[in-house]
């Protein structure tokens, strides 16, 4: 179900006021982050974000596009490195 | 034969139904579409007046995208998901369910026919 119109978009306080701060200044550096439920707002188009995965920091640059979606979309959490490689284990000798 | 939103030839069925043939337009939508033409839904396609099919035709035309004009639509919203490097996007390239679905077992609709992995029996015992 989604969000009730009443209380809007979720934006991050602190994030919120990181980029009106940058706004500002005119600073384009990428800002670290850990809020991927924080909703993209217009006002983050053309900032850089570095958005935990839980892991490292993915970089991206917002574009209109954007917008609506939550930042979390943006950095995956799981890494798919294919299935197979049970042959590999057949060819191991037995007992080691 | 009547024609309504480009080839679409709704026989000789009860315009609810009958509409539903175009895609795009479900049973609840017909509903209401014939509603607000001011057509009844149980009458044929083949007994309808010439210039209530007309109005019909335009009706939907002008509030409606149906067909091919849907069709794109769909495959553009999908496009921009996919170059949008977001989580839905990326199932989207992948072939698998966008919605937070199970994929351990069935998710057969994006995934395709099974495909048997061999060995796995062995591997388990």
């Amino acid at each position: 179900m989604g969000r009730s119109v009443k209380k809007g978009p979720y934006v991050d306080a602190k994030l919120l006021e990181k980029v009106t701060k940058q706004k500002d200044t005119g600073n384009k550096e990428p800002i670290r982050t850990w809020a991927r439920a924080c909703t993209v707002i217009p006002d983050f188009v053309g900032h850089t974000f570095l958005i935990h995965n839980g892991k490292v920091f993915n970089k991206l640059f917002v574009t209109e596009d954007m917008v609506g979606h939550k930042l979390g979309e943006f950095s995956l959490t799981r890494i798919f490195r294919g299935h197979g490689g049970v042959k590999k284990k057949e060819i191991k000798p037995p007992g080691t | 034969m009547p024609r309504i939103a480009g080839v679409d030839i709704p026989a000789n069925k009860r315009m609810v139904i009958a509409l539903t043939y175009i895609y795009g337009i479900g049973k609840a939508l017909s509903q209401k579409i014939l509603k607000a033409v001011g057509i009844d839904e149980n009458i044929r396609a083949k007994d309808l007046h010439e210039d209530q099919l007309s109005t019909l035709a335009s009706y939907i035309e002008k509030n409606y995208t149906t067909e091919g004009a849907l069709r794109r639509q769909e495959t553009q919203n999908i496009a921009l998901l996919r170059s949008l490097g977001c989580y839905r996007g990326y199932r989207h390239k992948v072939g698998l369910p966008v919605r937070g679905q199970r994929t351990r077992t069935n998710a057969r609709t994006r995934k395709g026919r099974k495909k048997t992995v061999a060995g796995r029996k062995i591997e388990r015992a």
